[in-house]
């Protein structure tokens, strides 16, 4: 409109906001692509890889997790239980507090019997595989109590990878009943609104309606939640954050490193790189968690699949 | 030792064997990719919270700078965007936000205060202590010369017009505050704490 012109009488139609948005406390997982992405992702990730055996091995566990995810039925909590944890700031969903029902054996049954259709599958795997069903359901539940309460025995670490694919398909498939609108964030920022553990990895989005946000993805139950970006995901604090990452590569991978508490925890850009799966990549970047540590810095929490 | 899920954790090469991994049989993996990463280097950048500098929108910014502010180690900003968590922005910036790199690079931008003496065509770099010196005397003199004490129905006033100012974008609320007092006290009536769209 130029100046002196009458301005148009029409209504205005259009955002006020011009569609720029607050994001989303909470991104409940959806099972059916949940493990199908990260084992896609890894079977790309393993090619030419210095541990391409170990990531082939891990894209066939996530198959097995698509696979079982797709099979069992879980039924969700009661909605008045939910309200009663959210209501006390706790997760409705508490890994440790939460009465487990036994459809998560089934799980890691259907996990196991995956490998056996394969044509080959390494003396060890197959050993640990072999140990996991000849044990009974007692014994499954301690050994899924020892893995929850993070008391895992060294000579379990095998054993504990399997306990731990199945949780994480029992665990997301239970997320998943939940009401995005009935979750709220905990005081403790990095820690999962449905189950209370810890994110494997931070993923700094590049599209949708909130691009650039930070989402943790849980180690157990694949939630996503919104965390600040540049704050320590462990201590809160800001001061004397670094983002550091391998020389000479896209910096899609990255290790948010803090000198208040000497931890980190990995950033993956969506930006530099779309087909990042927050699951996978962290599995694979290992060398820069080596990097990292070599330099002094602790990692925030394990890769539950990757226990050390 | 019992292995946790949860839990601050150091990974070296020389864990892995112990890993879940090496339990599985996969421990020479590890090895391999111990020996991968030898040969490379980390490097840092520095992720920072600010405001932009132009108006009283007061867009929230993420600067990034090379380094990790070591010691004897000179950072340089590389990049400048959005603060996606900032309320009032939600990560976007207007066209001048988004050149924000450009004015912090521009060779003709001002770091150091300078002074051209009346009469004289050249600016010449001085010390702060001679600008505020130089500052201080000067809104002095004028102070002295314009300040109204009462007016002409002889109310005390305490005006001082012939002199304004005009604070920042990025004050926050106490500096504000503080600035804001600053000003009153001196009388100042033509004050402004941020730049306007």
């Amino acid at each position: 409109m130029r100046q002196g012109e009458v301005a148009p009488k029409a209504p205005w139609i259009g955002n006020p906001q011009g569609g720029v948005t607050a994001p989303a406390p909470i991104i409940l997982p959806d099972p059916s692509t949940r493990f199908a992405r990260t084992s896609g992702r890894l079977g790309v990730l393993a090619v030419d890889h210095p541990m391409a055996q170990w990531l082939e091995f891990l894209c066939e566990l996530s198959q097995a997790q698509h696979d079982a995810a797709d099979m069992i039925d879980v039924t969700g909590p009661d909605a008045d239980d939910v309200a009663t944890a959210t209501d006390a700031g706790m997760p409705p969903l508490a890994a440790d507090g939460h009465e487990r029902d036994i459809v998560w054996r089934e799980a890691l049954t259907l996990v196991l019997r995956h490998f056996d259709r394969l044509p080959e599958v390494p003396d060890l795997v197959a050993s640990v595989i072999d140990s996991l069903n000849e044990v009974d359901g007692d014994t499954l539940e301690y050994l899924a109590n020892d893995f929850l309460s993070g008391n895992v025995a060294p000579e379990d670490a095998g054993r504990a990878v399997f306990i731990a694919a199945a949780l994480q398909v029992y665990f997301t498939k239970l997320a998943a009943t939940l009401d995005e609108s009935q979750v709220h964030l905990l005081p403790e920022r990095g820690l999962c609104p449905c189950c209370g553990s810890t994110p494997v990895a931070g993923v700094i989005t590049a599209s949708g309606s909130t691009p650039g946000v930070r989402y943790l993805y849980c180690s157990l139950c694949s939630t996503a939640w919104n965390h600040v970006r540049a704050v320590c995901i462990t201590c809160g604090q800001s001061a004397h954050l670094s983002l550091k990452s391998v020389e000479g590569e896209n910096g899609a991978v990255q290790v948010e490193t803090c000198d208040d508490c000497h931890t980190y925890a990995k950033m993956l850009y969506v930006a530099k790189d779309p087909r990042l799966d927050p699951y996978a990549d962290d599995l694979a970047s290992l060398g820069l968690d080596l990097m990292v540590a070599e330099v002094g810095w602790l990692r925030h929490a394990p890769n539950p699949l990757l226990l050390a | 030792m019992d292995l946790s899920r949860r839990g601050f954790i150091k990974l070296t090469g020389a864990g892995l064997a112990v890993s879940s991994m090496g339990a599985l049989g996969f421990g020479s993996a590890g090895t391999a990719l111990a020996a991968s990463v030898r040969p490379f280097k980390l490097t840092a950048a520095t992720e920072t919270r600010n405001t932009c500098t132009y108006c009283s929108v007061a867009c929230g910014i993420l600067i990034y700078s090379q380094g990790d502010r070591a010691k004897n180690v000179k950072s340089s900003v590389i990049h400048i965007e959005g603060d996606p968590d900032h309320p009032v922005n939600r990560g976007t910036l207007c066209p001048k936000g988004a050149g924000l790199l450009d004015i912090v690079r521009a060779p003709g931008r001002l770091t150091v205060p300078k002074y051209r003496a009346a009469g004289a065509t050249e600016w010449k770099e001085v010390s702060w202590d001679f600008a505020l010196d130089r500052i201080a005397t000067l809104m002095k003199q004028d102070r002295d010369a314009n300040f109204i004490a009462k007016n002409g129905a002889g109310a005390t006033v305490n005006r001082w017009n012939t002199t304004g100012m005009l604070a920042a974008s990025a004050a926050s609320n106490e500096a504000a505050y503080v600035t804001f007092k600053w000003a009153r006290a001196l009388g100042m009536v033509t004050f402004d704490n941020q730049a306007r769209v």
